[in-house]
């Protein structure tokens, strides 16, 4: 395969290497590409939940010569989902052979429930990489991640990236109970007072000592992620513009850390959630306010092609 | 999917002619789920279909409805994006360009809420080489003003049809119908009695999803429109419907759409009076089975031993 060919977004097969529960409802999925574009952290793919193949009644393209079409049976179409799930990128690594791709996911609905009982081996398509990405910033040496349960994920990516990059890290995850936390525990334990440590594993894996915080206290910092990161950012002594956050979470989360941000002059990027169908900017159903300069101050943009990832001060919350 | 490279059957013809305009086989894009073709570029070879068909144009351009747009339901899904488009001047100076380099036959698909908007757009599409046709949306039914008062009314169809085709001076008039309707084959023979050259059905049912947890519609415009498999049999059967009773007898050819996902949905279209075949909610989950669609026709003719795909058109059997 020529590079030419794999630096397009396409469809992609991929080969399930792990799919297993995490933690109540979510799931730690890996997959294996003999081809994937390069793609950065923020970026998402979506995924067809359903098998590969269409039933054969479905196609009429690989009949068996001597087996002549018999169009008497319609097309049964199951419980299925027809759209792809657009899932964010939790990290990806380049082997030899192809990519790997790890994708965190909550089984919520149709689509994520039937992926959740995939079974290693199985071969799923995958289209992608999609969006923009969150940006790593050369005059920011310290950066503060916020994520909340199921927008950990690109969160777990951007560490990487960020402490490749050789910036100070330092994460802050949150969810309302222990059991929803897609983490597993780290070599220190976690700080109920909200101390940075190396208590969970996946962010440990990337030097990178992470703040938890339990709505009801079960694990780590009893209440919002929010208010442990706000603390923990009016406790530094840095000027603010050596500092960048990226957040992705539940929306009140995400809005919440952009107003601490914009307050305190600290730039913030936050990775955007939209329901849509399409991920490659035709069905224009993605739309998010942002703020710009035409007479009524405001353009719809699209979280899968202009997005996921949009500056905190432009977005216009509802 | 890559499926084994088989032999090109370059013996089967799928060309046809849609009013005039020769295609290379009958595959187009349903407004509205292609763009402007550009969004597409990495995932699929645009020059496989044999035409492409624009989302709408509108005078003035358009933001679109609030969110959420989509809800994916059972076999389908429900949109009301609102006409969302760039308007008619950025699309002549940014979007024609692209189009002009995708090397196909182009149908504008026009939409407005007077009849002086649709004129509009029609006329400066008069001085666009590229562009073989305005599309005319009387059917969208997610706007209050977006046409759909001049698509249930068989009067209304025939007079905004006959202003418009008036004002298509070179081009060709496709009018796009709703299915909710009472009698598709009176707006269908208004559209004719009007000059349209070819006929679009169907485009998406009013339909509605609820929040039962909030008991509200999901959609922030409450209803959208239907489109996906889940319409495919009632698609067939109106293009079936208008097909014998008005189109054939008036030699103006039916673009067939609704639920084209795989090739014997193309087919099903094809045998019930189809020239063109439409592809939209498909290409939502991937833009490549217009290729896979190709091949399964492809096969098809050649199962059956035809040599032509207009061999097939309009010959479903109902003895």
């Amino acid at each position: 395969m020529c590079n030419e060919t794999i630096s397009r977004r396409g469809v992609y097969p991929a080969r399930v290497l792990l799919n297993e529960a995490i933690c109540r409802e979510h799931y730690r999925l890996r997959l294996k590409l003999a081809v994937f574009p390069p793609s950065r952290a923020g970026q998402f793919v979506q995924l067809q939940c359903r098998p590969l193949t269409p039933p054969p009644d479905e196609i009429v393209t690989d009949w068996p010569d001597d087996r002549p079409p018999s169009f008497t049976q319609p097309e049964l179409i199951g419980a299925e989902p027809l759209l792809r799930r657009p899932l964010s990128l939790a990290g990806r690594q380049d082997e030899p052979d192809g990519a790997r791709l790890e994708i965190l996911y909550r089984a919520i609905g149709a689509g994520t429930h039937w992926l959740a009982g995939v079974k290693s081996g199985e071969t799923l398509s995958v289209l992608g990489p999609l969006g923009n990405s969150l940006p790593i910033i050369e005059n920011k040496p310290i950066a503060a991640l916020v994520g909340g349960g199921v927008g950990i994920p690109p969160m777990l990516y951007l560490a990487g990236a960020l402490r490749q990059a050789g910036k100070n890290v330092t994460a802050f995850c949150g969810s309302r109970t222990k059991d929803l936390l897609p983490l597993s525990a780290g070599p220190a334990p976690a700080d109920p007072h909200g101390k940075p440590s190396l208590c969970a594993a996946e962010f440990a894996a990337a030097d990178t000592p992470t703040v938890l915080a339990t709505d009801d206290g079960s694990l780590g910092v009893r209440g919002f992620v929010t208010e442990a990161f706000a603390g923990w950012l009016d406790a530094r002594k840095d000027a603010p513009e050596a500092l960048v956050v990226y957040s992705c979470g539940p929306e009140a989360m995400m809005r919440r850390v952009g107003e601490v941000c914009i307050a305190r002059g600290v730039e913030c990027y936050l990775s955007l959630e939209r329901h849509m169908a399409c991920g490659m900017g035709t069905c224009q159903s993605c739309v998010v306010k942002i703020r710009d300069e035409t007479p009524r101050g405001w353009s719809y943009k699209l979280c899968c092609t202009d997005g996921p990832t949009f500056a905190a001060k432009d977005v216009i919350w509802e | 999917m890559e499926s084994a490279t088989h032999d090109p059957h370059t013996d089967v013809d799928l060309s046809v002619s849609l009013a005039g305009v020769a295609l290379s086989n009958p595959l187009m894009t349903a407004s509205g789920t292609c763009g402007y073709a550009d969004e597409y570029a990495d995932f699929v070879d645009l020059r496989e279909l044999g035409a492409f068909v624009t989302k709408s144009i509108t005078v003035s351009p358009r933001a679109g409805n609030e969110y959420p747009r989509v809800v994916e339901t059972r076999a389908g899904m429900l949109n009301a994006i609102g006409l969302a488009n760039v308007g008619l001047e950025a699309f002549l100076s940014e979007k024609v360009p692209k189009l002009e380099k995708l090397g196909l036959p182009v149908f504008v698909n026009i939409a407005g809420s007077t009849v002086e908007e649709y004129l509009a757009v029609a006329e400066a599409m008069e001085r666009v080489d590229i562009v073989r046709g305005c599309e005319l949306n009387i059917s969208c039914p997610n706007v209050k003003a977006g046409g759909i008062q001049f698509g249930v009314d068989p009067d209304a169809v025939e007079s905004v049809t006959a202003r418009v085709k008036n004002a298509c001076r070179t081009k060709k008039l496709i009018v796009k119908l709703s299915p909710n309707v009472s009698d598709i084959t009176a707006t269908a023979a208004a559209a004719v009695a009007g000059g349209a050259d070819a006929l679009s059905l169907i485009n998406t049912f009013t339909a509605m999803a609820v929040d039962i947890e909030t008991a509200r519609p999901i959609l922030a415009n409450r209803t959208g429109g239907l489109s996906g498999p889940a319409i495919r049999p009632i698609a067939v059967y109106m293009v079936h419907r208008v097909y014998t009773q008005v189109a054939r007898q008036a030699g103006v050819p039916i673009i067939g759409m609704g639920g084209i996902q795989y090739a014997r949905d193309a087919v099903e279209f094809l045998l019930a009076g189809a020239t063109g075949l439409a592809v939209g909610t498909a290409l939502f989950v991937d833009p490549g089975c217009i290729v896979e669609i190709k091949r399964g026709l492809t096969n098809y003719l050649i199962q059956h031993g035809y040599t032509s795909i207009r061999e097939i058109i309009g010959t479903l059997r109902m003895e």
